[in-house]
């Protein structure tokens, strides 16, 4: 008995767990090597949500690409083109978007794409739980005029639309598969895009195949497109030199400049269309004082900030729109040089002469680590002692939408039009306007900017915007972030736009 | 009250049986340098381990000014392992001494009342609190907590507490019959008295024991939260922190992880090696 | 039997104690999950719409006793980011957790054997003290720091092994072992530590017992005696402490699975706790504390079978 027990025992327990093992392991079955007709992507983060309408992450967007079209589409240039809408048409009070579709276009799941699709699409857009509302919120109706005629009519002059559409809320989901899986569908996505969806492991992977039905002849030329989770940059770099992914979409900042002039792998490096900054609360008797913002702006060295936390890759500034943007001013983004002097004077005018300190709340981001810690140190000139708190992003996000909190470290991934990158944020009402920034004159130029549909007419109430904001500094504008993409050599065909989003329809790979 | 004459002597001989063993005074010594720097930090270095930035020497090799190279922000490496030892003499301390102040006094309650509280509850929460795995407590814990140095120490304290309870109770059930305690219980003595004077010291060696190793792996799990990003602030110049950080640079900076985790396994090394010599030099079965 | 169905019983209230603190825990959370789940871009009716949803806005009890109900019933829940169910996140992340943590334990075995028995039979001599140190240098150093050296080492430098990630065993044998291979050395070095010290002080007191005695007075060879006897009997803790290391691995290999980036349990865990994705961290924390539980269960049952003294005696304090 005594020794029949130790035996069984010794046996038992490490089989159960090898058999648990066993059992467990998938059933997935891809190379470990990427293979010739198909293209690795790696991404920085696991998309959570493939539905565009409850999508929130910047992630999701790249994938989407690939899986949904949308009504128009970017070029590299930033132009607005032609995609599942041939062409369309704008009444001239600015209020009625006519647009014509595209005949013959399906489905993955078989059905049709027409009007009645699109109307669907942007009707699912406005609902309550949708995370496109705000975007959409100048639609007053979407009408089907004929099978390949739809017309959106617009409570007001909403001149982002069109940019809109280029995004998430110009992509065009199946509706039969809508209503088939319900909340499901996110997991399970159905769009007209070249690449249909195959299969995904969570925090690992996501495979793509290729629709062989898609309505541009002869595209797409690679049949798989696989997306691999890596959260570390370097982890990506390691596996795009040993040929296990074919392209990055991050590169570890301190190794770009290594990579130059490399023989297997290339770098994409361009600004990206967002900014990275500190947001006051205004409601804090500290930052109440304009003086006080307009003095710690004045000593924060933007310069040493993109040097040493993003070595160098980065573009230092001080405005919103970014050298992508067609309205963007270059003197309102140009760094001006450290004056601790003149920030002495301003807090001594404010009757803080002696300094103060507070907290600034940052993400765990190592790179927003070090440039809060590049800050806590260039305050200590005008004898400001900051204190640094780190949150992980969501707690960040909750606190700073509370108002709990004196300062964060907090950005934005940016769009294309400049309505994207001001009114949510400086508006009074704006969603993302945690300073809690309240300027009639700046709501009246926002409201302006997005009713003209003159872009030179826009470019110029837009300067006067960031004049503005540079004066009454409720966020201090550090950098635009770069898109930086690692790509293997045998890749061809890879575009940048704007938006730094990875259009994978002309990519192949020898 | 009962006095014991012989406790000094009993104190020498422990530190006779102590100072026998070469490893444990080792650990001694380790531990001691360890407090050292910490007491010290401002006179072994010249920078400042926060605001001394340099932009023009980022991530330098070892060597020449900074004998242990600079952080990504330029700062002495050196200097930040020499500041860091004060955080890690206090995640070595706070936990325990949050473990010890709350848990043995509810040891003590434990093992020398019994009953329902001791069986149904106070029994089961600490069996409870030992099903986690320790780390994935702490975690928890200091995310909960919402991260930060302090609440990090809490949330190992409060990892820590199980183990104390169980060792008083133990104990305390074992001494708590012993004819001394009947004899102090059948003079009048208060049942706290009794607690505090009379079982206490005697469950003391035990738990110093306890104490020394729990130190040891409280430094590593405040490196472990800090390496998530659950503990010290980023300009805090915790070993941890340091090791983070320095995760970004493997491939092409590795000295940057080298030396806070040398420094962390060394100092861990100590209060283990203390530890073992304690637990031999208070073992009675171990003769000298 | 009595001792089984006691073990039983007294299990039950802890486990609901287990339940109860994950439960408030994971409510003491800063961070509003539906924020967190909407991210920047959220308008605040899409975030009370989706509070709604999540039940979020029930009182504490209601939303508890929902939860438990449901994990009973054996359906832990749903994933607060995607909605997936978390018993198919938790059915996928394990394999990975199960291969590192049995091959940990294989390391820790491959270790601490070989070193407990040459210190038990060798005791006081430089071997055991050597030995010992080892064990000693393996609890010292944070296997997390143990893990980057090795990365240094093995991947950078040499460029033999991959730095980190993970391929499952059934897509490439080759590259499985490739990749498992440097955490389960940083692992298992760690976990041997207290291993080796468990053999060495269990074959101490086995070899001091009056049956090796009677043995060594009949003349038998030492190795007989180390390897046909002693060892037997020593196993029995080793075993029981085996199996509890085993349990704590399944969530213990959180710091480990993070710098490999390995999908595993752990990584489910952290990235769980960091998303504020409440429903999974508490049905995946619940998980690895039931699996301590029950193995702790199941290891005093088998002590009480191998060990007649705790048969047929009473159970200690």
């Amino acid at each position: 008995m005594f020794k029949n027990w130790k035996k069984t025992v010794s046996i038992i327990l490490p089989g159960i767990l090898l058999m648990g093992m066993l059992s467990g392991c998938g059933k997935g079955s891809q190379k470990s090597s990427s293979a010739k007709n198909s293209i690795t992507i790696s991404l920085h983060q696991d998309p959570p949500k493939l539905d565009p309408m409850l999508s929130s992450a910047f992630v999701d967007r790249i994938v989407f690409q690939n899986l949904y079209d949308k009504l128009v589409d970017l070029d590299s240039k930033g132009n607005i083109i032609p995609m599942l809408a041939e062409k369309w048409e704008i009444s001239p009070d600015g209020k009625t978007y006519t647009f014509h579709l595209k005949k013959g276009v399906k489905f993955h799941d078989g059905t049709e794409f027409n009007a009645e699709a699109v109307k669907f699409n942007l009707d699912r857009d406005r609902q309550k739980n949708s995370n496109r509302k705000g975007e959409l919120s100048a639609v007053a109706e979407v009408k089907v005029v004929d099978p390949l005629t739809v017309q959106i009519v617009l409570s007001r002059p909403y001149a982002p639309l069109l940019s809109q559409l280029t995004d998430r809320a110009g992509m065009m989901v199946s509706p039969a598969a809508v209503k088939k899986d319900g909340d499901k569908f996110q997991n399970n996505p159905v769009g007209t895009g070249p690449y249909k969806f195959q299969e995904r492991k969570k925090g690992n992977q996501l495979v793509l195949v290729k629709n062989p039905d898609y309505w541009k002849k002869g595209y797409p030329k690679t049949e798989k497109l696989i997306f691999k989770i890596m959260t570390d940059s370097n982890v990506a770099l390691v596996n795009l030199k040993s040929g296990q992914v074919d392209m990055t979409n991050r590169f570890p900042l301190n190794e770009v400049s290594k990579y130059a002039s490399d023989s297997k792998i290339g770098i994409v490096n361009q600004p990206g269309p967002g900014f990275k900054g500190i947001i006051f609360n205004l409601k804090d008797p500290a930052f109440q004082d304009k003086r006080v913002r307009q003095a710690i702006n004045k000593v924060i060295d933007r310069e040493a900030i993109v040097k040493v936390a993003l070595f160098g890759v980065g573009t230092p500034g001080r405005s919103a729109l970014s050298p992508t943007s067609w309205a963007y001013d270059a003197e309102s983004d140009k760094p001006q040089a450290v004056d601790v002097e003149g920030a002495q004077k301003l807090l001594a005018a404010a009757g803080k002469e002696n300094g103060f300190s507070f907290t600034i709340l940052t993400d765990s981001d190592p790179v927003s680590q070090q440039a809060c810690q590049l800050i806590q140190k260039q305050l200590k000139a005008i004898n400001i002692d900051m204190k640094i708190q780190k949150q992980d992003f969501g707690t960040l996000l909750d606190r700073t939408q509370k108002g709990d909190f004196q300062m964060a470290y907090m950005g934005w991934s940016g769009r294309t039009d400049p309505d994207g990158n001001f009114y949510s944020w400086v508006y009074s009402e704006g969603t993302d306007n945690f300073m809690k920034y309240s300027d009639p004159e700046m709501d009246q130029l926002l409201e302006e900017g997005r009713s003209l549909t003159d872009q030179g007419a826009r470019k110029e109430v837009y300067k006067k915007v960031m004049q503005k904001l540079n004066e009454d500094v409720p966020y201090i504008y550090l950098y635009h972030e770069n898109n930086v993409f690692g790509l293997s050599k045998a890749v061809k065909g890879f575009t940048p736009v704007p938006d730094g989003m990875i259009r994978t329809l002309d990519m192949t790979k020898e | 009250m009962v006095e014991f004459p012989e406790r000094r002597s009993m104190l020498s001989i422990f530190i006779r049986r102590y100072c026998s063993n070469r490893q444990a005074i080792l650990g001694a010594v380790i531990v001691g340098l360890l407090l050292l720097a910490a007491l010290c930090a401002p006179l072994l270095t010249q920078y400042d381990p926060v605001y001394d930035q340099d932009y023009s020497a980022v991530l330098a090799s070892p060597g020449g000014t900074h004998i242990f190279g600079t952080d990504d922000l330029g700062r002495d490496t050196f200097t930040r392992l020499v500041y860091g030892s004060r955080l890690t003499a206090a995640a070595a301390i706070l936990p325990v001494a949050f473990a010890f102040c709350v848990g043995v006094p509810i040891g003590l309650y434990s093992g020398y009342k019994g009953g329902f509280i001791d069986q149904w509850i106070i029994t089961r929460i600490v069996d409870a609190l030992q099903a986690f795995p320790s780390m994935v407590l702490a975690l928890a814990l200091a995310a909960m907590l919402g991260g930060g140095f302090m609440n990090a120490m809490l949330a190992i304290g409060i990892g820590f507490l199980p183990a104390f309870i169980r060792i008083t109770r133990a104990q305390v059930i074992q001494i708590k019959n012993l004819e001394y305690v009947q004899a102090a219980r059948s003079i009048g003595c208060s049942d706290l008295r009794i607690a505090v004077v009379h079982i206490l010291p005697n469950v003391m060696p035990t738990l110093l024991v306890q104490i020394t190793l729990a130190m040891a792996s409280a430094i590593i799990s405040e490196a472990g939260l800090s390496y998530i990003g659950l503990g010290a602030s980023p300009e805090q110049p915790s070993w941890g922190s340091m090791l983070r950080t320095a995760q970004s640079y493997l491939g092409t900076q590795p000295w940057v992880a080298f030396f806070p985790g040398l420094s962390i396994s060394i100092v861990v090394l100590g209060f283990n090696l203390m530890g073992d010599g304690l637990r031999r030099a208070l073992d009675p079965k171990i003769k000298d | 039997m009595k001792i089984i169905i006691k073990r039983i019983a007294a299990a039950i209230p802890v486990l609901f104690i287990v339940s109860i603190m994950v439960f408030l825990m994971l409510q003491l959370l800063p961070g509003d999950p539906a924020t967190v789940i909407l991210g920047q871009e959220a308008t605040p009716e899409a975030v009370e719409a989706m509070r709604e949803q999540l039940g979020l806005n029930q009182p504490l009890l209601i939303q508890y006793l929902h939860w438990l109900g449901n994990v009973l019933q054996g359906n832990l829940g749903q994933s607060l980011v995607d909605g997936t169910s978390v018993n198919d996140l938790i059915a996928e992340r394990l394999p990975a957790t199960l291969e590192l943590a049995f091959g940990s334990f294989l390391v820790a075995l491959l270790i601490a054997l070989p070193c407990g028995i040459l210190s038990a039979a060798r005791p006081n001599t430089v071997i055991d003290h050597f030995c010992t140190f080892i064990s000693l240098i393996g609890m010292s150093i944070p296997h997390f720091w143990l893990g980057m050296m090795c990365i240094i080492l093995f991947a950078v430098e040499l460029g033999i092994l991959p730095a980190s990630g993970y391929v499952p065993f059934f897509d490439d044998p080759v590259e499985n072992l490739k990749t498992i291979i440097l955490p389960v050395v940083a692992t298992g070095f760690r976990e041997s530590a207290v291993l080796t010290r468990m053999v060495r002080s269990s074959m101490l007191e086995v070899m001091q017992s009056d049956y090796i005695r009677t043995a060594k007075a009949k003349g038998l060879g030492e190795r007989t005696i180390l390897f046909g006897h002693a060892l037997k009997n020593a196993m029995i803790p080793v075993i029981t402490t085996s199996g509890i290391m085993l349990a704590g691995l399944l969530g213990g290999l959180v710091i480990t699975e993070t710098i490999f980036n390995i999908p595993g349990y752990g990584k489910l865990i952290i990235d769980s706790v960091f998303n504020r994705d409440f429903i999974t961290v508490q049905s995946a924390i619940l998980v690895s504390a039931v699996f301590v539980v029950v193995v702790n269960i199941a290891v005093d049952i088998l002590y009480a079978l191998v060990d007649p003294r705790i048969r047929l005696g009473k159970e200690g304090a």
